[in-house]
């Protein structure tokens, strides 16, 4: 079997044969012969990439990048960092998962594009408005998955910390959180692909900077070369991200390995 | 899963949030300047089940869902069992989905707005792309890891590769291909939201964005309320209607991924 370091491990699992891409490449070379001049509503990728590039040129695309970039990523640090303490918090408190239970299940099921809306009317239009929405919607997948294994954890375990007089803080440090790893990066999977959704949403509803409103403004000025050359890049901005979760999550689990035993316990 | 008996926490916490929500409005304590109180709401509520408009919006919103939920099902489920089935398609078509799936399908509604204007096909295109993947990647999983046991058993009785399918590979493939109904169900309500804010003036999400440019914060909250209790209604009825389709292994399939 393949070795190598466990981030490497993680990228190669389930990534099927490369040879796989040639329909798609064979589609987009296709649209390219069959239309090289370009009706209005299906220019050929060759056109894309002029779109792109004039959006290069005037540093209207960089700017929008960064701008998109940096709410995902703050705010998907600060989910896991909320999510995660407020799911440690609440996991080991059968009181606090019994008081918060229906409250917090309310919130998971709300649709995460309203909280847009409720967000803009709150707050107005901001800078920081699209990042503490952003949070707001990846928090809930973090904190139940984290919650909900935190309190799945074994009674062997708690006795193993109490056998071994760990106080609270190690039992904290060397028990629950090691085993909560797994089910917390459920909780991550899930929340990413939520934030970039949202996060491209706050931008087309609200105009704020960011690749979103620069693409509902190509699309409102028909240019439509433009339109398609986004979409490659906002592709690219999931595949990259999916890629670099894969490879973080691939070294964590094996630091962290997810036990059976862990869930089944109670 | 054992039920819980009534969780009388639970409720008494749901209920002091509104209570504590609606002092802190009338007492002026915090300072948003929109945030209007509980009992606003759900006068407002009662306005917009008067008027009608909550009715239309539903009926629009769930009737694109249904429509969206069917095409998406239909189509990842071909694609899922067609992957698991062959080898072949695996190896020569898989990677271009693959590169295809983390897009996020809201980047595809300037193009659907592009191609198709502010339409109910705009909604679609964009809820159809997004939920076709839990589907595909469950009924292909799903599909694929069937034991090699029940393969021999079709070659032992002799079925033909469509009786085979239908007796052995779907029913033994059922508890995954549901999982991805239900998660393909939450998909399609998301992004149908997401669509009518944007891409189709209609139904409860444009509702909702033409409350908050109105500036009527009453009604804004009234609706984005009742999404949440549909969203919640909608995946109660699909676990339910799970669990009588498969009562052996639906609760195993149906409790939460």
């Amino acid at each position: 079997m393949s070795k190598g370091a466990p981030w490497i491990a993680a990228l190669r699992v389930g990534v099927p044969p490369l040879r796989g891409l040639l329909p798609l490449f064979g589609l987009l070379a296709l649209w390219q012969i069959i239309n090289p001049h370009g009706s209005p509503y299906f220019p050929p990728p060759s056109a894309w990439w002029v779109g792109l590039a004039g959006l290069a040129k005037n540093g209207r695309l960089l700017t929008a990048l960064s701008a998109t970039l940096t709410t995902f990523i703050l705010a998907i640090v600060f989910a896991c960092l909320i999510g995660g303490l407020l799911g440690l918090l609440i996991g080991r408190s059968r009181a606090a998962r019994r008081a918060l239970g229906p409250l917090l299940e309310f919130c998971r099921g709300l649709p995460p594009p309203v909280i847009v809306p409720v967000g803009v009317l709150l707050l107005g239009y901001v800078q920081s408005l699209k990042l503490v929405i952003v949070v707001l919607v990846a928090v809930w997948p973090i904190l139940l998955n984290t919650a909900s294994s935190t309190a799945g954890l074994s009674d062997l375990l708690v006795e193993v910390s109490h056998t071994m007089r760990l106080g609270r803080f190690a039992t904290l440090a060397k028990i629950v959180v090691p085993s909560a790893v797994p089910a917390f990066l459920v909780g991550v999977r899930g929340a990413i692909p939520l934030a970039i959704i949202i996060t491209l949403l706050v931008e087309m509803l609200t105009s704020l900077p960011g690749i979103g409103s620069l693409i509902v403004i190509s699309q409102r000025q028909f240019h439509s070369a433009e339109v398609y050359g986004l979409l490659v890049v906002v592709g690219l901005i999931g595949f990259a991200i999916n890629g670099l979760f894969v490879a973080i999550e691939g070294v964590l689990l094996s630091r962290f390995p997810p036990r059976a035993s862990y869930m089944q316990g109670n | 899963m054992r039920r819980e008996s009534f969780n009388l926490p639970g409720a008494v916490t749901f209920i002091a949030a509104i209570a504590i929500w609606e002092l802190a409005v009338r007492s002026g304590a915090v300072s948003f300047d929109y945030l209007p109180a509980p009992s606003a709401i759900a006068l407002a509520f009662v306005g917009i089940v008067r008027s009608g408009e909550l009715f239309t919006a539903t009926l629009h919103t769930l009737r694109s869902i249904l429509i969206g939920w069917v095409l998406a099902c239909l189509i990842g489920g071909v694609l899922g069992v067609v992957f698991g089935l062959s080898g072949f398609a695996r190896r020569w078509f898989l990677a271009s989905l693959e590169v295809l799936r983390p897009l996020p399908a809201i980047a595809f509604l300037p193009v659907a707005l592009l191609l198709f204007n502010f339409s109910l096909t705009t909604e679609l295109v964009v809820m159809v792309y997004a939920s076709i993947w839990p589907m595909f990647i469950n009924t292909m999983g799903g599909i694929a890891n069937v034991a090699s046991r029940l393969h021999d058993v079709s070659l032992t009785l002799k079925l033909t590769p469509l009786q085979s399918l239908a007796k052995v590979l779907l029913p033994a493939a059922g508890p995954a291909i549901l999982v991805g109904a239900r998660l393909c169900l939450g998909t399609t309500l998301v992004l149908a939201i997401i669509a009518e804010m944007i891409g189709n003036p209609h139904g409860l999400g444009y509702a909702v964005v033409s409350a908050l440019l109105a500036i009527q914060p009453e009604q804004m909250f009234a609706y984005v309320l009742f999404i949440g209790v549909l969203a919640i209604a909608l995946n109660a009825c699909l676990l339910l209607v799970a669990r009588r389709l498969l009562p052996v292994y639906g609760r195993e399939a149906m409790s939460d991924v």
